[in-house]
């Protein structure tokens, strides 16, 4: 083992929150370590539903939520200008909905208050007539619908935004890295033990250490020895390569619960369901059941929704704050910092519960509560401060594409991703050879991951500039990316072929569950190439 | 009580919905909506695109379309309808990806005929164009 390194505050989670954590102590100037065990934002954070939102559905509830969730999602869009879109949803109300066009309106009426803290538009009423001719794919039972507007956001691209700031202003950031022991003396905790991606040990000290690591915080707390309650919640989507419709559609699931269709950039997302957890956080399988839970729901407000091709499924686990004998939908999304001095366990904090459109917020108030600790009297300036990549405008995408020789979607998609750093990141792979055509991602964007985003999985690959994930899901580019990350990483021919097998296998398990009769050809058809080329087998 | 309190308030916000909506005179916002979002590219889709559309989306990008029929203006296939087709909210940014290159127009009827799913390549193509003039 090494000596150990000296940090003001080691931050465990690298999800959006613990990511915006070590952004905002960083930008404090505190030294931050940030560790994550597997890659940034692969955990609850990326099987989100991709989505800025203020959380209409908690105006039932606590209208606080929905307020702090506002105010903070205004910080994020404008902080992350090119990582959000605008997503507008149709809300159809259905002969035997749970509510009446009037309390739905009602509901809008008072979101639209809330809706300028976010920079989005108030709701629109259409009758049964208009909801069609604005969505013809609706179900002509649709007796009326409103609007309502959220944002769009890249989950994993903020939480490396987040990361990348973090590490510009100082901080250590390690990904495939996992702590193995809290160091401990007395009531004290004075630092981690953890094992590195190329199985090396090391010790860090600090004078704070934060948990973020959302559902496994408990697993992380006994380390501590100290017990955090939390009701685990089960979601997953289905996504789709495709946009379905220009808006975004809600439905009643068979139970009475809300469903969302949502029309992200080029890909539709189906979710989501909501159910308690006790199983392994680290091995989270989609049903089919769930699956047909879903489609049931929609195909209700959307009678084709069978029609169309799923290319995939995420699941993740929500860190919902413990309460007894409430519905899972009805839990709250409010998080809190724990300080586990009082424990035995001084020096050791807690961020648990929460969800994706706080994460700014939450992270502030963790900050706020590790330099109170720590005696640092600097104030965040996360809300304002733009994250790389947004501090100007970017230019239009056909002028990049005319002085980098690509084509304006690819400038598109590239500017999506990195915002005005765009051009950098072509120059760094020097050359504009398009290697995944179905998002379409360039060779030197993957090159400049791999040297300078922290890849080193092709499934890392995927979720920082999002190979694979169109329509082809890998078939066509998996080998080629296999290739180029290989080369920048110094794998062998054979490490090059495992690493694609390995994708090619995880992404199976998230295929499986959505593949219809035609399903099963197409992908037949798509992996009859990998089979001859890698040996796989395609088992589970 | 956080419960109570949010019911409570939806309460009232009831009563002053119905009593506006007793009030006001009624009128359609369906142009209003289309027109907030046109910079968005939020658009509603036509009747006669929503019937095809399942069959419009289920490129696999397998390329076979592309040994047939090379590339449309300087747009690659399959990529016309595996990237462009699933983005049309911001694709009349993408416009000129679609200018021609001076080449022979290809036959995308031909191209269509070797695809495994039966995406009709030339309908797409329409479309594709349609969305990137807006």
């Amino acid at each position: 083992m090494t000596a150990p390194s000296a940090h003001d505050v080691v931050v465990i989670g690298g999800g959006v929150t613990g990511a915006g954590i070590a952004r905002d102590l960083s930008l404090r100037g505190l030294s931050v370590l940030l560790l994550e065990k597997g890659d940034w934002g692969a955990g609850t954070s990326g099987s989100s539903s991709w989505m800025i939102h203020g959380g209409p559905r908690y105006l039932e509830f606590d209208w606080d939520t929905t307020r702090l969730s506002c105010v903070d999602a205004g910080h994020i869009v404008t902080i992350a200008r090119n990582l959000v879109y605008r997503v507008v949803f149709l809300i159809p109300v259905m002969p035997h909905d749970r509510n009446n066009i009037e309390r739905m309106e009602t509901a809008m009426e008072v979101y639209d208050r809330f809706q300028p803290l976010k920079h989005a538009h108030p709701h629109r009423r259409l009758t049964g007539k208009e909801a069609l001719q604005a969505e013809p794919g609706l179900s002509p039972d649709v007796i009326a619908a409103v609007t309502m507007e959220e944002w769009g956001v890249d989950p994993h691209r903020l939480v490396y935004a987040n990361v990348q700031d973090a590490v510009a202003h100082g901080a250590r950031a390690l990904n495939h890295t996992r702590v193995t022991e809290l160091v401990k003396d007395g009531g004290k905790v004075l630092g981690v033990r953890y094992r590195t991606a190329d199985g090396a040990t090391s010790e860090a000290r600090a004078r704070a250490v934060v948990n973020a690591t959302g559902p496994w915080s408990p697993e992380l707390g006994a380390m501590a020895g100290v017990d955090i309650r939390l009701r685990p919640a089960k979601g997953i989507h289905i996504i789709y390569p495709h946009r379905i419709s220009n808006f975004s559609i809600s439905a009643e699931s068979v139970d009475g619960r809300d469903l969302l269709m949502v029309a992200h950039a080029g890909f539709t997302l189906l979710g989501t369901t909501d159910d308690d957890f006790y199983g392994d956080l680290d091995s989270v399988d989609v049903l089919e059941d769930e699956v047909d839970y879903l489609l049931q729901g929609f195909e209700r407000v959307f009678p084709r929704i069978r029609d169309y091709r799923p290319v995939r499924t995420t699941t993740g686990v929500r860190p919902t704050l413990f309460k007894w004998r409430k519905y899972e939908d009805e839990l709250s999304r409010r998080y809190e910092v724990i300080d586990h001095a009082s424990q035995d366990a001084d020096g050791f904090i807690t961020i648990a519960g929460g969800k994706l459109s706080m994460y700014r917020l939450m992270a502030e108030e963790t900050s706020d509560a590790v330099c109170r600790k720590l005696g640092h009297q600097v104030a965040s300036t996360t809300a304002s401060r733009p994250l790389p990549g947004n501090e100007s405008d970017p230019e239009p995408p056909a002028e990049l594409a005319a002085r980098c020789s690509i084509s304006a979607l690819a400038a598109m998609k590239l500017q999506s991703r990195h915002g005005t750093n765009a051009e950098k990141v072509l120059d760094e792979g020097g050359t504009s050879r398009i290697l995944c055509r179905c998002e379409p991602v360039t060779e030197a964007e993957l090159v400049y991951a791999a040297r300078r985003e922290q890849v080193r999985t092709l499934a890392d690959a995927f979720r920082r500039v999002g190979v694979a994930a169109g329509p082809c899901a890998g078939a066509a580019c998996i080998l080629r990316t296999a290739e180029v990350i290989g080369r920048e990483l110094g794998w062998s021919a054979s490490q090059r072929f495992d690493a694609a097998r390995e994708f090619v296998r995880g992404a199976w398990l998230g295929r499986a569950p959505v593949l219809n009769q035609a399903g099963w050809a197409q992908e037949e058809l798509a992996q009859g190439a990998m089979r001859g080329l890698m040996g796989f087998d395609g088992s589970r | 009580m956080a419960r109570a309190d949010a019911l409570a308030r939806l309460a009232w916000a009831y009563g002053i919905h119905q009593a506006r909506r007793r009030l006001t005179r009624r009128r359609s916002q369906l142009a209003d909506l289309v027109e907030t979002y046109a910079a968005d590219g939020i658009r509603a889709v036509e009747p006669q695109m929503r019937e095809r559309h399942p069959h419009l989306v289920s490129c696999i990008n397998c390329g076979l379309c592309a040994l047939a029929a090379g590339r449309l203006g300087k747009t690659r296939l399959p990529d016309l309808a595996s990237s462009y087709m699933r983005l049309y909210a911001r694709l009349s940014e993408a416009s000129s990806d679609l200018a021609g290159d001076g080449g022979a127009a290809p036959d995308l009827a031909a191209a269509a005929s070797v695809c495994p799913v039966g995406l009709p390549l030339d309908e797409v193509a329409a479309v594709v164009r349609r969305m990137t003039t807006r």
